[in-house]
């Protein structure tokens, strides 16, 4: 690492301009280890926990036992203390006692499409979508606090430290499809313990923040102080050529040959930016499709929007965090009903209208979206009318990026306790899509760092058309 | 339900191995690249029987499985596999290898078990199918090896666990100082010619970057310049070393060296849970001590056990912020793992933490030693002291689940031994869970493999002003100070009030209860502190009764004295309640009825107070200024962190020289800066960097003598790059393209610290205030302190936005900067408030608008860049200038590559 430097998408720009050639060690040459199935990744993820009960895990002995203490239903077996030990405490249980009373589902359910997947009522948009998805039911983790939010991003326990997240890798691996955007942007909220990315990685890693205002879309995107855009670009004009005049001094200077290129970066993507935020150009049909029209929905449907906008620049990886506030909007500790309603009236017509989109654009066979949150629910109720965190098994879905259609894989037990069959681990997830986009994890490595065979997880290949 | 069984299998291993493969990280040893290179071919394509090559292939991957416990360091039942030879020769259960006989051979056989409990490797994923058919092709065509094969070395004899000896100059030839003589000699050995010294412009601003953290001003360059007697520059360094702004800028290093971190948790909830909202005390103590040249030894003591070594000296007492960093509110083994993986990396370049869960994979170190060595830290807690000149902080709050910890900026926090019977317990897995209990408790130690005599524990009687702190004279002052200017406050009061006819008589009489009250409190306190100081003087019994009757008295009465000023203040209250317009009866009745419940609180308080004062069996205790702690310390720290510095240990000066080292060139001598032990990387120049921990040692490990040394060498004084037409240098560019032999100098770019204090510092506007709690970040962009005052944690708002753009240290680990060149830092140069709000003033700074054109332009370079344009940058500043303003050429200069890059 003797060149002592990394940089966004700098890999591969440097090696296609054969300045990274002899070094010692050379990062990722923004090459696939192998053939893609997928180019582009849309990580949609619900802060808080989502009901997995009452989304796309439907278990109707719940409302059968509503109301028992799980000891005294057939289920009791799911309390078998060796089942329970794979979570980690940070600190002693923080949100009480255990959930013992089960509690009846808040919403119904149906089956829909062809495939006939169950889906709760509170999601009919990505339902009339089902036959698109592949739903995992079988997930687990091991952080029973919202430190699983980081977990699911980075695939380690807080308790660990802190790892560079799955965008970031992704990043750090693939070269760029279009030179005048970032490749790896997030928006939503973030809460504080998930906030970074590139963490061992460097921050050139991280996602790039990007507001849904035009005005204001990127950091530093706009000058401190209005003047005349030609004279700012006079000024860089002198910024250039003065370094260009330097590098006949520093022949051999890679820093300064990635400085130079980075400030090209720099002014390509400020100009890009507010042109993917323009929506002028979409269509009446396709706003309403996304529901940028509906107040309750609206602030995702512009980012789902603005998603699509950039997967069709080129853009790797969008990652989006619904919902913040708390530990995030999801988690429904109490009021339920009131929770989940409000919550999937937010987000279900926007991600409907994305996989519909998608399709019809010929997209969606190129471009991975993930639906995941950082657990699921308790099965017992939680004071009158919520449930608490539970992370023996939840619920996950993928749709595109050449994964098989309308498939279910993968189960938990009848009141969605234990993921039963074909359980996985959160890196599981990362390691499907990194599959798709054609990276070997194992050559993610970088010097000094080794990463836990958990890290790498494996792919689930029944998913994988 | 078995799939269960076996994911939480898989998952505690997992865990079981974090900390080992997490820290195996040597930037790209042999056995990381054999691996890859075995990997790789493995991948494309079938290994075709004949093919196949021990030393490439089949001995890394035994290397990477099997040799931590098959090996130099371990052999497990008997067997080691680290040459053909011995895995021939086999251990308890026979040979491993049947040569040319695969399916007779052990070690395909354990390695393609089924039986998870029988299978080879016990721990790490079992090896793929294209492993094992090497494997198999290997031992088929006849298991050769290379003759002569040398096993593994008895891990005892690694380099970095020798005692340093001094090595013998070599011969020099035109030498600057010892450290020249090394690198010469390496430089002649690979027949590479070292670069000429660099400009000397160039060198004055590498060496006020490097020392100070600042660039030179015009002026400043132009006086070196201008010095031609033969020791300008080095009375330059002496004058830079001596300079306070040093203590900063190496300060923020060690800083980064040392996890600096202000408080966090749940900072959006005010909630302190890791490290303290007074540490940065200790941050002002590594400036104030490098300033001082205290000596490295004294200071890494004092921060392990300043409460042992120094225990009345509270400026040291701060040092141990080191240790309070780590703290976890939430749990003590987080705290504890905490404090032994970052004194294990820091000072001793262990990979301690390895240990935690198993024997350790590349170092002799048992499980056992890592729990000794938390044995070490186990008693200690953290207190809070009163500070001289401040308010009372109160006790140390401790977690607890329903209580928040509301950050506290008084006073100071230190560590001291709370528990001295604290027991040490091992348990498995790395998860506290599984305490072994059948097991005694472990006793403090190291590991015997250092070579050094183990620690001499003598446990630590300790003054009475330590144990109870607010008997030191300058507390007691404070308080006394404190309290007069309550009254002071009262009385003046009170003449205002009286002085004015108008006052209704209820405030005034508020104002006399307060006088008394303040009165009372100042003889309580006197009366207290008298009782103090007989309590733990040499006063006779009877007379430590009389004084603490006294005080006893004394507090009793300041509680009437305060009961009354209470129940006046209530009255006053009451008053302007009643008051209040009639209009809102509402808020005038809620008013009314919450003072008189006051008042009937208050009235209820003087009732006890006057019952107290009245009862003639009163006990004659009275309330203490502070917590009484033990009176004794266990000493383990101290003992440590004498062993930690005798001049026999071998790592903890190669690991210091390492770090300052690498922070004058760059590049670090050994680049795995955290592990000196198997799995890290060998010296580039073991002699230079033996020669450099002896002479720290053996100069009372003053950091400023080797500061002096490496940066008045001729090996920091070359140029960075060869000339564009010296073709034989760019030859050696070819040889030595990482610069390991140091030809010439390493190139570098500012860290974020520097960036920001050197725009703030050309523009003239940098604060020189040292000191002080820390700034928040939402004020870099506005006040004009240095960097390192600045917040710095790892929660949202921990580092300031444009600071996290230029790499700004990760709080909780930075032992080495990332140095990375990403668009935004482009867009923050150009479109940020720094530059914008500052390059205005760095204008004036340069010229005055009546200043030519032509002296501006060099006038700004040598301000900004310091050098002078040449001709055709100097032509094209000109053209700039007719349409764009200085102001708008100072911001070029300031995105030029020269000004962020240290050449």
């Amino acid at each position: 690492m003797g060149m002592g430097f990394t940089g966004l998408a700098l890999g591969a720009m440097l090696q296609r301009d054969g300045i990274a050639s002899g070094a010692s060690w050379s990062p990722p040459t923004g090459l696939p280890h192998f053939p893609p199935k997928a180019k582009n990744v849309i990580w949609l993820f619900m802060n808080g926990g989502v009901s997995h009960m009452e989304s796309f895990d439907p278990k109707p002995m719940l409302t059968k036992y509503g109301g028992k203490v799980i000891a005294e239903t057939p289920f009791r077996d799911t309390q078998d203390p060796k089942k329970l030990a794979i979570e980690r405490l940070v600190v002693p249980d923080a949100n009480g006692n255990k959930r013992n009373l089960l509690y009846p589902l808040q919403i119904g359910f149906q089956k829909h499409g062809q495939s006939g997947i169950e889906v709760s009522d509170w999601f009919p948009n990505i339902a009339r979508n089902v036959d698109k998805l592949a739903v995992v039911r079988s997930m687990w983790t091991t952080d029973s606090n919202h430190g699983a939010q980081a977990q699911f991003h980075s695939g380690r326990h807080m308790n660990d430290g802190e790892f560079p997240t799955l965008g970031a890798w992704v990043h750090y691996g693939l070269g760029s499809l279009n030179d005048n955007l970032p490749q790896f942007i997030s928006m939503g909220t973030r809460e504080y313990w998930n906030k970074r990315d590139g963490h061992y990685l460097g921050p050139a890693h991280d996602a790039v923040p990007l507001r849904i205002d035009p005005a204001n879309p990127l950091d530093f995107g706009k000058s401190e102080r209005p003047f005349a855009a030609d004279a700012q670009t006079l000024g860089l004009d002198l910024v250039q050529q003065l370094n260009a005049l330097r590098g006949v001094e520093y022949p051999n200077d890679p820093a300064m040959a990635a400085r130079v290129a980075s400030y090209e970066l720099a002014f390509r993507m400020q100009r890009s930016v507010p042109d993917v935020l323009d929506f002028s150009k979409e269509t009446a049909e396709t706003k309403a499709l996304y529901g940028v029209d509906q107040p309750h929905c609206r602030d995702f449907a512009m980012q789902l929007l603005a998603a699509r906008r950039l997967v069709e620049r080129g853009v790797r990886f969008i990652q989006i965090q619904h919902g913040g506030g708390g530990a995030g909007a999801w988690d429904a500790h109490g009021g339920l009903k009131t929770n989940h309603t409000k919550n999937s009236l937010a987000v279900d017509q926007p991600i409907g209208a994305l996989l519909e989109d998608l399709e019809r654009r010929g997209m969606l066979e190129d471009t991975l979206v993930i639906f995941a949150t950082e657990f699921g629910r308790t099965p017992g109720s939680q004071g009158s009318d919520g449930r608490d965190h539970h992370i023996f098994g939840f619920t996950v879905w993928m749709a595109g990026g050449g994964l098989k259609r309308g498939i279910v894989h993968g189960a938990t037990d009848e009141i969605g306790f234990h993921a039963t069959e074909n359980r996985h681990y959160v890196t599981d997830i990362h390691a499907t899509i990194l599959q798709q986009l054609g990276l070997d994890s194992r050559q993610l490595e970088i010097p000094g760092r080794k990463r836990l065979e958990i890290d790498h997880g494996k792919p689930i290949r029944e998913i994988i058309a | 339900m078995k799939r269960a069984g076996t994911a939480v299998g898989e998952f505690d291993h997992g865990f079981s191995a974090t900390n080992f493969m997490h820290a195996s990280p040597p930037m790209q040893t042999s056995v990381v690249r054999c691996a890859n290179v075995a990997i790789a071919l493995l991948m494309c394509a079938a290994i075709a029987r004949a093919e196949v090559d021990y030393a490439a292939q089949v001995k890394p991957l035994l290397r990477q499985k099997c040799y931590a416990c098959h090996g130099a360091l371990k052999q497990k039942a008997g067997l080691r596999v680290d040459t053909v030879a011995l895995m021939l020769k086999g251990g308890e259960s026979g040979p491993a290898l049947v040569a040319g006989k695969a399916a007779a051979s052990a070690l395909l056989e354990r390695v393609m078990e089924t039986d998870p409990h029988e299978r080879m490797p016990q721990e790490g994923e079992p090896l793929t199918a294209e492993q094992i058919a090497l494997l198999r092709n290997w031992i088929d065509a006849g298991a050769h090896g290379p003759a002569n094969e040398i096993p593994e070395a008895d891990p005892k004899q690694h380099w970095a666990f020798q005692v340093v000896q001094r090595p013998a100059l070599p011969v020099a030839g035109v030498a600057r100082n010892a450290i020249d003589a090394f690198v010469d000699e390496a430089l002649a050995r690979e027949k590479l010619t070292p670069l000429p010294e660099a400009s000397r412009s160039v060198l004055l601003r590498r060496v006020y970057l490097d020392l100070i953290g600042l660039p030179p001003t015009r002026e400043e360059l132009h006086a070196f310049l201008d010095d031609h007697s033969p020791d300008a520059y080095e009375r330059t360094v002496d004058r830079l070393l001596n300079d306070p702004r040093h203590g900063e800028r190496w300060g923020r290093h060690w800083m980064d060296v040392w996890r600096y971190s202000d408080w966090y948790g749940r900072r959006s909830a005010n909630d302190v849970w890791n490290s303290a909202p007074q540490i940065w005390r200790w941050r002002d103590w590594i400036v104030n001590s490098l300033n001082a040249d205290k000596g490295y030894d004294r200071m890494i003591s004092e921060m392990l056990a300043a409460d042992e070594i120094a225990p009345l000296d509270d400026g040291a007492a701060v040092a141990t912020g080191f240790l309070i960093r780590n703290w976890y509110a939430l749990n003590q083994n987080q705290w504890m793992r905490e404090i032994i993986e970052h004194t294990g990396k820091s000072f001793l370049g262990l990979t301690f933490q390895c240990a935690h869960c198993h024997d350790h994979k590349y170092d002799p170190i048992a499980q056992q030693d890592y729990f000794r060595f938390r044995a070490i830290f186990e008693p200690i807690h953290i207190r809070q002291d009163r500070w001289p000149g401040e308010e009372d902080p109160g006790k140390f709050q401790d977690y607890e689940y329903v209580k928040q910890r509301k950050p506290n900026r008084l006073g100071a926090v230190r560590i001291f031994d709370r528990d001295t019977e604290a027991k040490t317990w091992l348990y498995t897995g790395g998860d506290e869970r599984n305490r072994v209990t059948d097991k005694p408790p472990l006793t403090p130690g190291v590991p015997a493999f250092l070579g050094v005599n183990g620690l001499a524990i003598q446990p630590v009687p300790l003054p009475k002003e330590a144990v109870y702190p607010a008997l030191r004279p300058a507390i007691q002052a404070t308080e006394i100070s404190s309290r007069r200017a309550a009254l002071q406050r009262a009385e003046d009061q009170l003449v205002a009030l009286t002085a004015v006819l108008s006052s209704a008589p209820t405030i005034v009489e508020k104002a006399r209860t307060a006088v008394l009250a303040a009165r009372a409190a100042l003889s309580s306190s006197q009366a207290r502190i008298a009782a103090d100081q007989a309590r733990f003087g040499d006063a006779l019994a009877d007379e430590k009764i009389t004084f603490a009757r006294k005080a006893a008295l004394a507090e009793r009465e300041a509680g009437v004295a305060s009961g009354h000023a209470a129940i006046a203040d209530a009255q006053h209250l009451l008053v302007l309640a009643e008051a209040m317009p009639a209009t809102d009866a509402k808020t005038r009745d809620t008013a009314i009825t919450a003072t008189k419940n006051a008042a009937a609180v208050a009235t209820k308080v003087l009732e006890n107070a006057e019952a107290a004062l009245r009862d003639p069996k009163a006990p004659d205790t009275y309330t203490a200024f502070s917590p009484t702690y033990p009176a004794q310390s266990t000493g383990r720290r101290k003992a440590f962190a004498e062993w930690l510095t005798r001049r026999e240990h071998p790592l903890t000066a190669r690991v210091a020289v390492n770090h300052i080292w690498m922070r004058h060139f760059q590049e670090p001598l050994v680049s795995t800066v955290f592990d000196f032990g198997r799995n890290g990387a060998k010296p580039t120049n073991p002699a230079l960097l033996d020669w450099l921990a002896a002479e720290l040692m053996e100069h009372g490990w003053s950091m400023k003598h080797l500061h002096r040394l490496i940066v008045t060498s001729a090996a920091y004084r070359r140029a960075s790059h060869a000339a564009p037409d010296d073709a034989a240098s760019h030859a050696d560019a070819e040889r030595d393209r990482d610069n390991h032999f140091l030809w010439r100098m390493n190139p570098s770019r500012m860290e974020a610290e520097v960036v920001r204090d050197s725009v703030l510092h050309l523009a003239g506007v940098l604060d020189a205030t040292m000191g002080g709690q820390e700034l928040e970040n939402t004020q870099a962009e506005t006040s004009t302190r240095r960097s390192l005052y600045f917040s710095c944690h790892p929660e949202t708002g921990g580092r300031s936005q444009i600071a996290a753009m230029f790499d700004a240290p990760e709080p909780t680990d930075c032992y080495r900067r990332n140095r990375s060149v990403i668009p935004q830092q482009a867009l923050a140069l150009t479109n940020g408030k720094l530059v914008h709000d500052h390059s205005g003033a760095l204008a004036l700074r340069v010229g005055a608008k009546t200043e030519t054109p032509e002296n501006f332009i060099t006038g700004a370079f040598e301000h900004i860049l310091s050098r002078i344009p040449d001709e055709k940058e100097r032509a094209m500043c000109h053209d700039f200038l007719r349409d764009g303003s200085r102001e708008s050429l100072v911001r070029v200069l300031l995105n030029h590559n020269d000004f962020i890059t240290v050449r």
